[in-house]
């Protein structure tokens, strides 16, 4: 059997926020990892790990071609991906909202025929909506999407919100929540049979209390 | 031109196109795959490529992946997206009581939708056995024995996870098709933090958790002897008997050493609502999804007119097939030199009785 041998399991983690609190967090259950400058891949400390780093939003392609066996991402970017993966945990850290903002004093009404929304966010605006039976019209924009309402672009925006900071800088504010966001370790189903004893051990690592 | 280039480079998504040492690889497979079936007594049989989709339409997991097609009398088709389905309409068709049981192989392409920017889905052709008529240990450990003679002569060796259709069927009350459908995506998403709480919906939490518990298990057969050993007050007779067959089939397994092939894997409950029985899927380093699925399905002909047991699997083979073993790869040409065209002919036929490829 194939499954299960003695090579370090593949994860892949994302470049940016998160990377600093994963750090943390696997320091913790002495499964310390750096990376040297510039380089993309490291091992862990105990050697069990093979570790990638990546861009967020590619991270599910790298775990959907069984590339990286696991990954650490946010839920936003897994229902981006349309990917389906197992869940092994969910972490505490990390965690954000996704929720729609418009111009400060700005109300949906009832008669608004259609939603006007610009999101990096475009599958999970236009299933959000859809599922509530309101019809959205969405421009895709890759970053700063508060410009949008403050430019005239659309008059609301869906997207990511920890502090709210960047939205009341630019004279803008919540209309509604629409879902938390949380930090998961995923696996490909495929990857998590053929090595699940030892992917159980790394997850009973990161589940004990230290 | 550049235009017609450009239309030439683009094939339409769900098609490929396969070159030479792909294709050399390719046929072998299938020939071999195909003389083994048969020595085991399993006789080809081919499908149409498409058929009326409503008769279809509730075994197709995802709609949106089906090619559609209308034809002149405004009838909906299908395309032929997976040939276990056409086969059990065949199947139904035309046997009758006197002719089984019948073993039967089938091989030959299939159609989905696949993602241009996901070329790892591999999912163009199908390769399977089936074996109708027979209920029970013996058919099922038959099937089980081939799929494992089948990936020996493709000279590879996948993970082969065992589990039970049965199982789910006595855990699960009786809640309608659509809830049933999301409890089997839980157990096979091993989401069991969402399972528990549908299932606390539907039963006791302690029952809930019982449940929640048992399809969580992976392990050996010695592994699961002593864990619903421990377990087994709080499990229904029907339960016990479903996890009785899985443990007599992995005890005959290991007679026949081929034990060491298969893990017992509660969460396999078959991606399809017409399993009743043993359910398996076999999976490979390197490869994103199972490449093999299999499992008895006692009602599935019976759907399409004629009521009778059936256990089978059927093996994706463009997802392995960089994976095979070294016999399947092409292999060197000789060329004949000969004083002219005529004594370089002779020669090359003469090599060629050797078993040589050669050229001229």
């Amino acid at each position: 059997m194939i499954s299960d041998t003695a090579e370090p399991l593949s994860l892949a983690l994302p470049k940016g926020r998160l990377m600093e609190d994963v750090g943390k967090f696997f320091k913790q259950k002495g499964l310390d990892f750096s990376f040297d400058n510039r380089k993309l891949v490291s091992y862990d400390k105990s050697g069990n790990l093979k570790i990638f780093l990546v861009k967020n939003s590619d991270l599910p392609t790298y775990v959907n071609h069984g590339i990286a066996g696991l990954g650490i991402c946010g839920s936003d970017v897994l229902y981006e991906s349309g990917y389906k993966f197992f869940n092994l945990m969910t972490f505490d850290f990390g965690g954000t909202s996704m929720c729609i903002a418009g111009m400060k004093g700005a109300k949906r009404t009832a008669n608004e025929r259609k939603l006007s929304v610009a999101t990096k966010f475009t599958k999970f605006t236009s299933d959000y909506f859809h599922k509530q039976g309101i019809p959205v019209e969405i421009v895709k924009l890759n970053g700063s999407v508060e410009l949008a309402p403050v430019l005239g672009l659309t008059p609301y925006i869906v997207d990511l919100v920890e502090t709210g900071n960047t939205l009341k800088a630019n004279n803008l504010e919540i209309l509604e929540k629409l879902e938390d966001i949380k930090v998961h370790l995923v696996v490909n189903p495929a990857y998590y049979k053929l090595h699940y004893k030892s992917i159980k051990r790394i997850v009973s690592i990161l589940k004990a209390k230290t | 031109m550049t235009e017609k280039l450009n239309r030439f480079l683009q094939v339409p998504m769900g098609t490929e196109t396969i070159y030479i040492e792909d294709a050399y690889r390719h046929r072998l497979a299938n020939e071999e795959l195909g003389k083994l079936f048969t020595s085991w007594g399993y006789l080809p049989v081919e499908t149409p490529v498409f058929d009326f989709f409503d008769i279809y339409q509730e075994f197709i997991p995802v709609e949106k992946d089906i090619y559609r097609l209308i034809d002149r009398e405004g009838d909906l088709l299908m395309l032929r997206s997976d040939i276990t389905l056409f086969l059990a309409k065949q199947m139904g068709l035309s046997l009758k009581e006197t002719d089984l049981p019948v073993r039967v192989c089938y091989s030959g392409t299939i159609l989905r939708h696949q993602n241009r920017e996901d070329i790892s889905k591999n999912e163009f052709f199908q390769t399977g056995v089936e074996l109708i008529g027979k209920k029970g240990h013996n058919a099922d450990l038959e099937i089980l024995m081939l799929l494992s003679s089948t990936f020996r002569t493709l000279e590879i060796k996948p993970a082969l996870h065992i589990g039970s259709r049965e199982l789910l069927n006595a855990s699960v009350p009786d809640i309608g098709n659509s809830g049933k459908r999301e409890i089997e995506r839980l157990i096979s998403y091993r989401d069991f933090d969402e399972l528990g709480r549908r299932l606390r919906g539907i039963t006791d939490s302690k029952r809930a958790d019982t449940i929640k518990e048992l399809f969580q298990f992976t392990g050996s057969a010695e592994e699961l002897r002593n864990y619903t050993e421990s377990i087994k007050p709080a499990l229904n007779p029907k339960e016990i008997s479903a996890i009785d067959k899985l443990l007599l089939i992995m005890e005959d397994l290991a007679k026949l050493n081929l034990g060491g092939d298969f893990v017992l894997d509660l969460s396999e409950v078959g991606n399809q609502p017409y399993y009743t029985g043993i359910v398996f899927q076999g999976y490979l380093d390197g490869v994103d999804s199972a490449v093999v699925s299999g499992g008895r399905y006692d009602n599935l002909l019976g759907e399409f007119g004629f009521t009778t047991p059936s256990v089978g699997f059927s093996l994706l083979l463009r997802k392995i097939e960089n994976q095979l073993g070294k016999k399947f790869s092409l292999p060197a040409f000789d060329k004949a030199e000969g004083e002219n065209f005529i004594d370089s002919l002779q020669k090359a036929e003469k090599l060629r009785k050797k078993g040589r490829i050669v050229i001229l």
